[in-house]
């Protein structure tokens, strides 16, 4: 049994604590917003909060988030919209949106400690989250307009 | 048959509980009349159904990968029958039935930019019939005349008298009556949805974790599958040892399947150790020693061929050729390209007696149903097929291998789902890959600097026959588009293509054939105005008379980027321009060089669309489209080594990052042009506008791609 706090609440989860943290979210805790893109960190689509700070979750065994405070897609808006994801919304950021829990996870890591990012912050924080289809440019954007709107 | 739907169908009602719907089947274009209409007994194929509550539910056979097509269709849609787009729902239907299939293929397939401009037209008819059916019913309720009607947001509303009726309470006298042979449209000045900045419908999911891709299916006794696929194309197993991988903690089952074997365990991670652990011995092919440098050679080969039958001919361009006292040759490469979808390759499988149910992110129901009918002999009609969203498809997304690995291992733990899911390292290595071509350009400039004759010879595979596609008169629209009609004015013309037959599994990326013939012919066309010490548009202008729509693109974008001014210091310009999918697109590529590298700063896009159903869609797939191609052409290729791929993941398959791309400003040209795609269009001018501003800043002409490799 794996201990921690998801999303606010304590729960025990039944997995090897081998398993990426990744996959104890998706398969076992039922949380499928969390996407799987490489396995390796090299992408970001499964980033999420540990203790605030993003992480990669599919290199990071479980066991070692045992007693911390993990914060995913499904938690970050769960009573309002994060600002990040009113910005997104308003920006209409997404194409595919497989990758964009992670850039949402991502950006709102940075706009916690970063108030008013500048270009440079922004690339510097979001270089490792890939997307495909190419939203870049409005990520960039609604990152901007949340800090805006915080 | 009349431009109008045939009655029998659109007549139909269902019963919906004790409540009427009314549908109305949407006519297919093109098919129409040649295919039979739909059994009695079936629902009618296309349809839009409005349920007594207002409900609107839309099926129609595109699926939603990010190109915002479900969006744009549903604008439509509303529109025209006066409904809040917020009260469509879109259903992707479970069957590929003849009447989704769209032509070239003749498959339901999500390809080819056809969401918009193939769909646009009998959708916008439909919704207006309905609309119109809806009116009447009320006007026949209310007893006055329908032309003192008006509708708003699912109402028919008579203002004289203040009264309104919500369509769900027509539905039931408008299934009665005959649809309009010509409905009436909504006027252009009129219109709420088609032609605005709508937000995507898919938005609020896709930012909240609550989309459903294909990876993210679940369900009661859901399991979970990993493979372990031959690292030679087309190996087949000699021997499985799975001893280790059965002890493993949460495996179920090692399923044996086409090129290896499904690992089926409790957890996607269970069954991916499990997978690894498999020891598999693989029967040689005649593959095991091909190597990039292999291919190069036999496809270098095949542009030296002379028993090449030509693909088409104009004039005597052989003659020309031989005669002429100047002639201007370049020969130019491309290799395979991967498509590294975010979401990788995957499928849910449950099978049961007389019932397979597939969960897919699919872009090609036809051809994963052909491709199990063939494989497993699995009856259409006990085929269905649930799409769910695609995290990325581009043309990837179109087999179906990964549901037979599903269906094979959902049959081993007794019809249990199955999910099967590729990892990232699958998904590159196992080919499906965008074709490695090459090209040999010969022209010949008169005295005025214009191109008289021109030949083209193209070597590689057959990607069209690849897919099944019949390969008629040496034409393959999936290797020869973009040449074989090509805009520019060439009197003299031979074009050919030396098929050279490659064993790796292939697959269009997006833009198919114009993600190389753009490269080639507009690469090729730089060359020749430099040649004739013509400006690069001026030339390009001088071959497209009568072409209006090239020429409108090129002169926006043209004024865009300050064409006719010099550059700011150490920045270089290149421009191309090319027509694919219905919509001309003009690009300028500004870049400096940095340490001998091109470091691209700006890129300026023109598209003439023939009308942006939604602009800011169109927007965002051109940037999308400028950032795939960029990335491509700087740094992208698979190569082989011992028959294998030699890239595995994203550090050596290395897509484009946020501060890695340029400012893209993208300009739509509304003429009045028939509808064209989107979201392809965008991709063939990027590379050849590339390659050549580096000539204008450095005089270096890159003529094969990746172009940081081939710079050194």
């Amino acid at each position: 049994m794996i201990r921690f706090n998801l999303n606010g609440r304590d729960l025990a989860l039944d997995v090897d604590g081998q398993t990426p943290l990744l996959w104890a979210l998706r398969d076992t805790a039922g949380l499928t917003g969390t996407k799987y893109g490489c396995g390796q960190a090299a992408c970001g689509a499964c980033s999420v909060h540990v203790n605030d700070e993003p992480v990669r979750s599919c290199a990071l065994p479980v066991s070692e988030v045992a007693g911390q405070r993990v914060l995913t897609i499904e938690g970050l808006g769960a009573t309002q919209l994060h600002v990040v994801q009113r910005a997104w919304a308003e920006l209409d950021v997404a194409q595919c949106g497989y990758c964009q829990s992670g850039q949402i996870m991502v950006a709102a890591a940075l706009l916690a400690t970063t108030r008013n990012p500048s270009d440079a912050e922004i690339e510097a924080a979001m270089s490792g989250v890939l997307c495909r289809c190419g939203t870049y440019a409005r990520i960039r954007a609604a990152i901007k307009r949340a800090a805006e709107l915080a | 048959m009349p431009a109008f739907l045939r009655s029998r169908l659109s007549r139909r009602s269902f019963m919906a509980g004790s409540a009427t719907v009314l549908t109305v089947a949407i006519r297919l274009p093109a098919l129409a009349q040649n295919t039979p209409p739909p059994a009695p007994n079936r629902h009618p194929a296309a349809f839009i159904r409005i349920a007594p509550d207002g409900k609107v539910t839309f099926l129609l056979p595109t699926v939603e990968m990010g190109q915002g097509t479900q969006t744009g269709q549903a604008q439509v849609l509303a529109e025209e029958l006066g409904v809040d787009i917020r009260s469509v729902a879109i259903a992707v239907p479970t069957q590929p039935q003849p009447e989704y299939r769209i032509h070239l293929f003749n498959q339901m397939r999500s390809v080819g930019s056809y969401g918009m401009r193939y769909w646009h037209d009998p959708l916008r008819r439909a919704g207006a019939q309905a609309r119109m059916m809806l009116v009447q019913a009320a006007a026949d309720r209310l007893g006055v005349e329908p032309a003192s009607l008006t509708v708003s947001d699912g109402m028919v509303i008579h203002a004289a008298t203040n009264r309104r009726v919500p369509y769900g309470q027509l539905t039931e006298a408008a299934a009665r009556l005959t649809p309009l042979a010509e409905p009436v449209f909504i006027p252009a000045n009129q219109r709420r949805y088609s032609g605005q900045r709508i937000a995507r419908l898919d938005t609020m999911e896709k930012i909240t974790g609550r989309a459903t891709f294909g990876i993210d299916v679940t369900m009661e006794d859901l399991l979970h599958g990993a493979v372990k696929l031959g690292p030679v194309y087309r190996a087949e197993v000699d021997a499985i040892d799975d001893a280790k991988a059965r002890a493993m903690p949460g495996v179920i089952a090692v399923v044996p399947a086409p090129r290896g074997a499904v690992v089926v365990a409790r957890s996607w991670w269970q069954a991916k150790q499990a997978a690894d652990a498999l020891e598999i011995r693989w029967k040689p092919t005649p593959h095991d020693t091909l190597s990039s440098a292999l291919i190069d050679a036999q496809l270098r080969a095949g542009l030296d061929r002379a028993d090449v039958p030509p693909s088409l001919v104009r004039g005597d361009a052989g003659g020309a050729l031989q005669n002429a006292a100047r002639i201007v040759e370049a020969d130019y490469a491309v290799p395979f390209l991967a498509h590294v979808c975010m979401e990788p390759i995957t499928c849910t499988a449950r099978t049961t007696a007389g019932r397979i149910e597939l969960w897919m992110p699919t872009q090609g129901h036809d051809e994963v149903r052909m491709t199990l009918e063939r494989a497993l002999r699995i009856p259409a009609e006990q085929l269905f097929i649930n799409s769910t969203f695609l995290g990325g498809g581009f043309g990837r997304k179109t087999d179906g291998e990964s549901a037979i690995q599903a269906i094979l291992a959902s049959r081993a733990v007794g019809g249990r789902p199955v999910k099967v899911i590729w990892s990232r390292e699958d998904d590159v290595q196992q080919g499906h890959y965008r074709q490695t071509m090459m090209a040999r350009l010969r022209a010949v400039l008169d005295t005025e600097g214009r191109i008289s004759a021109m030949s083209i010879r193209v070597a590689g595979p057959q990607m069209g026959r690849n897919l099944g596609i019949p390969v008629t008169n040496n034409i393959d629209p999936f290797s020869l588009l973009g040449l074989v009609d090509m805009r520019y004015q060439i009197p003299n013309l031979r074009i050919d293509h030396a098929v050279v037959d490659l064993p790796v599994p292939m697959r269009p990326w997006r833009s198919i054939a114009h993600s190389f013939t753009g490269f080639f012919l507009e690469s090729f066309m730089d060359e020749c105005a430099r040649a004739a010490g013509r400006d690069p548009l001026d030339f390009r202008k001088a071959h497209l008379a009568g072409q209006p729509r090239m020429l409108a693109v090129l002169d926006r974008v043209a004024q865009m980027s300050g064409w006719s001014t010099p550059a700011p210091a150490g920045v270089s310009r290149g421009i191309a321009v090319v027509d694919s999918y219905g919509s001309p697109v003009a690009e300028v590529v500004e870049l400096r060089m940095v340490n001998g590298q091109p470091r691209v700063e700006r890129v300026h896009a023109a598209i003439d669309c023939g009308r942006a159903i939604n602009p800011g869609q169109v927007e965002t797939q051109i940037q999308g489209s400028v950032i795939e191609a960029l990335g491509a052409a700087l740094r992208l290729q698979i190569t082989l080594k011992d028959g294998r791929a030699e890239q595995s993941n994203f550090g050596d398959y290395p897509i484009l990052r946020i501060d890695e791309v340029p400012e893209i400003s993208v300009s739509i040209i509304e003429t009045g042009s028939p509808l064209g795609g989107v979201g392809e269009p965008g991709v063939p001018p990027l590379a050849p506008a590339m390659v050549n501003a580096i000539q204008a800043a450095n005089g270096k002409r890159v003529r094969a791609l990746p172009v940081l490799e081939k710079l050194g």
